[in-house]
C-alpha cells in the first residue's frame, strides 16, 4: 500500500515545488543529472567488468589488507560505494569471495565513498565546473555510440562525469539562487534534536536518492550557500552513511545467504559508525578543527571540513570494527543460517550471480560441481558402491571384493530427482544470461555445457550397465561375477583417480594429468578378449553372458569416457586461465602411442571393447 | 637503432595477432613450468615404490608427461 502510493506523493511534492520556485527546479534537476550521471558512470564500469576487474578482485582479496585497499581504491576511482558493494556481493554469491574478504572490501569502500566529498568541496566548489563537464559529456557522447566495448565504456563514464560535474553545477546555482527567496539556514535546529532530526532526513535522503554520495553533495552545496548549517551537515553525512546501506540490502535480496550476510555487515558497519558519530560529534567536530588547522583549511571553510569530518568518523569506525571482523563473521553465520538446500535445488545460480559475466560463469561451474557430486554418488551406488569407498584404493578393493546385498537403485528417479532439475536449471540460466559476452566467458560456457551432457550421459551409461550387472554381480557363476566386478573397479577406479585429482596438487595440470588416465583407459583391459573367448569356450560362461558383458564392457567404457571428458573442464583447477594451452599439450593417440614405445612394438592393437548384438 | 626497436615494440602492441600470440606462449610456459615439476615429483615416487605394477604405472605416467612436455617446447620453436 505505502509503496503504492509513495511514487504518486512524491511526484505531486515535487510538482508544487516546481511550481512555487523555479529554483527548486534547478536544484531537483541538478540532483536528477547527479544520478543520471552515476548510473552512466556505473554503465561505463560495467563494460569493463568482463574480465578486469574481477582478475583484480580475485587476485587482490586474498588478505585482509588488500580487500581494505582495493574497496577503498576501486569506489575512489568509480566514485560509487554502490556499485562496488553490489559487485562484491555477486561474486560472493558466486563463490569467488569469502565472507570476511567481502566484508574487508566494504569496509575500504566506505572510506573511499568520503573521497566523494573531497573532490565536490575541493574541487567541484572552487571552480566552474560546468566548464569542464561539456567537453566530457560531448566527448562522451560521440564515445557512446563506438562500436568497441572499450570506447562504449570509456563514452559512458565520461559522459558519466560530465552529468555528475553538471548536477553539481545545477545544485550550487539553485541553492545560491534559493536562498534569495528562502532561507533554509532558518530550520536549522541546534543541539541533539538538531542532530537526531538531521540524521534522519540524511538517511531519507539517501534512501530516497539510493546514493549516499548524491546527498553528500547536495549537503556541500546547501552548506556552501549557507542554506544548512555546519552542524547540521554533519549529521545529514552521518545519516547519507546509515541510509546508504540500502543499496546494499536490496541487492542482497536477490542474493543467496553470503550475500544476505554480507548486506547485514554493511548495516552493522554503518550504523555503529554513525552511532559513535553521533555520540561523540562534539570530540569529532574538535578533531575536525585541530586536523583543518593542521593542514590548512581555513576555519571558516566548513566544506572542507565536512569532507574531514566525513574522512574522520569513516575511519574510525574502519579502526574500531576491524579487530573484530572476526566475530562479526560469525554472529552473521550464527544469525542468518542458509536454509537447509534440497539436494536438488540450484545452489548457486542465483539472480545475483548473472549480473557479470565471470560471476554467472563461476555460478554455473560451481553448479555443475553440484551435479557432478550428485552423479558421483548415483553412479557409485548403481555399482552398488558407497561414496565413502571412493576414498581410497584399499577401501574400493575391500568392498569390491564383498559380497552383493540388497535391491539395485533406481537410477532413473535418482536421475530424476538428484540431477535433472539442476540440469535444467544450469541450461535455463545459461540461455538467460549469456548474450553479449565475451568469447572466453563464451567458451567456458560451452565447455560446462559439455560436461554436463557427458555427466547426464555417464548417468543413463550406468543405467543401462545396472540391468545385467545387478543379476551377475550377485548370482551364483563365480566367473562372469569378476568380470562385472572387474567393470565395477574400472569405473570406480576412475572416480577415485578423479577425486584425488580434484583435491590434489595436481589440480593446476588438471588436464594433462588426465591424459594419463586416458590412456589407461584406451588401452583398456589387454587380455580381456583372450579372457572372453576362452571362458565361452570352456562352457564357464554361457555365450549370452558373454555378449552381455562385450555390451557392458561397452558401457563401462562409455562412462569412463564421458567422466574423462567431464573432468578436463569442471577440474581444469584454480589456473583455469590455462586450459586452452593445457588443451594445446594433450597427446592424440599417435603421440601416446610414441609416447609408451608402443609404435613399433604393437601390431595387433587388439579390438577396443564394444558393444555387441543381442543381450 | 632504438628508435626502431621502439617503433617495432609498438607495432607489435598494436598487432592483435602478435600480442595473441605472445599471450599463448606465455601460457605454454606456465604450463610447461607446472608440467616439468610434476615429472620430477613422479619420478621421486618412483624411485620410493617397490610394487612392480604401480612402478610400470608410475613410469608410463612419467613417459606421458615427458612427451607433454616435449610437445610444448615444439609448439613454442614453431
Amino acid at each position: 500500500m505505502l509503496r503504492r502510493i509513495l511514487l504518486p506523493v512524491i511526484f505531486l511534492i515535487l510538482a508544487y515545488g516546481f511550481w512555487i520556485s523555479p529554483d527548486f527546479k534547478v536544484i531537483a534537476a541538478g540532483v536528477a543529472i547527479f544520478l543520471f550521471g552515476m548510473l552512466a558512470l556505473e554503465e561505463g564500469f560495467k563494460a569493463f567488468t568482463g574480465g578486469l576487474l574481477e582478475r583484480l578482485l580475485r587476485k587482490t582479496t586474498d588478505k585482509l589488507w588488500k580487500s581494505l585497499v582495493f574497496g577503498v581504491v576501486s569506489t575512489t576511482l568509480m566514485q560509487s560505494s554502490s556499485l562496488v558493494s553490489v559487485i562484491t556481493i555477486s561474486f560472493l554469491s558466486a563463490g569467488l569471495l569469502g565472507l570476511a574478504a567481502g566484508i574487508g572490501i566494504i569496509f575500504g569502500a566506505n572510506l573511499g565513498t568520503t573521497t566523494g566529498a573531497w573532490l565536490v568541496a575541493g574541487f567541484g566548489l572552487k571552480v566552474n565546473i560546468a566548464a569542464y563537464a561539456m567537453p566530457m559529456l560531448v566527448f562522451g557522447v560521440i564515445l557512446v555510440f563506438q562500436k568497441s566495448k572499450a570506447l562504449n565504456g570509456i563514452g559512458y563514464i565520461l559522459a558519466g562525469m560530465g552529468f555528475l560535474f553538471l548536477g553539481i553545477a545545477y545544485m550550487k546555482d539553485g541553492f545560491d539562487a534559493f536562498k534569495e527567496t528562502l532561507d533554509l539556514s532558518q530550520f536549522a535546529l541546534p543541539g541533539l534534536l538538531g542532530l537526531l532530526v538531521y540524521t534522519l532526513v540524511g538517511i531519507a535522503a539517501t534512501v530516497i536518492m539510493q546514493s549516499s554520495h548524491a546527498t553528500l553533495v547536495i549537503t556541500i552545496t546547501a552548506l556552501a550557500a549557507g542554506q544548512v548549517t555546519y552542524e547540521n551537515a554533519l549529521a545529514l553525512a552521518i545519516g547519507s552513511n546509515v541510509g546508504t546501506t540500502i543499496t546494499a540490502i536490496l541487492g542482497a535480496l536477490s542474493a543467496n545467504i553470503e550475500g544476505k550476510r554480507l548486506a547485514g555487515a554493511h548495516l552493522i558497519f554503518n550504523v555503529i559508525t554513525g552511532t559513535i558519530a553521533i555520540v561523540l560529534i562534539k570530540p569529532f567536530a574538535a578533531s575536525v578543527d585541530v586536523i583543518s588547522a593542521a593542514i590548512g583549511i581555513a576555519a571558516d571553510d566548513y566544506t572542507l571540513k565536512l569532507a574531514v569530518f566525513h574522512t574522520l568518523f569513516n575511519l574510525t569506525g574502519i579502526v574500531v570494527m576491524l579487530p573484530l571482523i572476526g566475530r562479526l563473521v560469525a554472529l552473521l553465520e550464527g544469525s542468518l543460517k542458509a536454509k537447509a538446500k534440497h539436494i536438488s535445488e540450484p545452489r548457486y545460480l542465483t539472480e545475483s550471480a548473472e549480473a557479470f559475466p565471470d560471476t554467472a560463469v563461476e555460478a554455473v561451474r560451481n553448479e555443475t560441481l553440484h551435479i557432478y557430486e550428485n552423479s558421483r554418488d548415483i553412479i557409485a551406488s548403481g555399482l552398488y558402491l558407497h561414496p565413502a569407498d571412493l576414498t581410497s584404493e584399499a577401501a574400493l578393493n575391500e568392498r569390491i571384493a564383498a559380497s552383493v546385498h540388497g535391491s539395485p537403485t533406481d537410477i532413473q528417479a535418482a536421475y530424476e530427482t538428484r540431477v535433472k532439475p539442476l540440469y535444467n536449471a544450469v541450461i535455463e540460466f545459461i540461455s538467460r544470461t549469456a548474450t553479449g559476452w565475451e568469447q572466453q566467458q563464451m567458451a567456458d560456457l560451452h565447455w560446462l555445457r559439455n560436461a554436463n551432457r557427458h555427466l547426464v550421459e555417464a548417468i543413463k551409461g550406468t543405467k543401462h550397465l545396472q540391468k545385467n550387472l545387478s543379476i551377475y554381480v550377485r548370482g551364483d557363476n563365480a566367473h562372469i561375477r569378476d568380470e562385472y566386478n572387474r567393470l565395477r573397479l574400472q569405473i570406480a577406479s576412475v572416480l577415485l583417480l578423479l577425486e584425488q585429482l580434484r583435491n590434489g596438487e595436481d589440480a593446476d595440470v588438471a588436464i594433462l594429468a588426465l591424459d594419463g588416465i586416458r590412456a589407461r583407459l584406451e588401452r583398456g583391459d589387454e587380455a580381456y578378449t583372450d579372457r572372453l573367448y576362452a571362458m565361452i569356450r570352456e562352457h564357464r560362461i554361457t555365450p549370452q553372458m558373454g555378449t552381455s558383458l562385450m555390451n557392458d564392457t561397452g558401457y563401462a567404457h562409455d562412462i569412463q569416457r564421458d567422466l574423462m571428458g567431464m573432468a578436463e573442464t569442471l577440474f581444469a583447477g584454480p589456473e583455469r586461465e590455462l586450459a586452452p594451452a593445457q588443451r594445446k599439450l594433450q597427446l592424440d593417440e599417435d603421440e601416446m602411442a610414441d609416447a609408451l614405445g608402443e609404435r613399433a612394438a604393437s601390431n595387433d592393437p587388439g579390438p577396443p571393447p564394444g558393444k555387441a548384438d543381442g543381450a | 637503432m632504438k628508435t626502431r626497436k621502439l617503433l617495432d615494440k609498438l607495432v607489435a602492441y598494436l598487432d592483435g595477432d602478435a600480442r595473441k600470440r605472445k599471450k599463448e606462449k606465455d601460457e605454454i610456459k606456465a604450463v610447461l613450468k607446472k608440467l616439468k615439476r610434476r615429472e620430477k615429483k613422479l619420478k621421486n615416487l618412483l624411485d620410493e615404490t617397490k610394487d612392480a605394477d604401480k612402478r610400470t604405472a608410475l613410469q608410463k605416467e612419467i613417459d606421458i608427461v615427458h612427451a607433454q612436455r616435449k610437445k610444448g617446447v615444439r609448439l613454442l620453436k614453431a
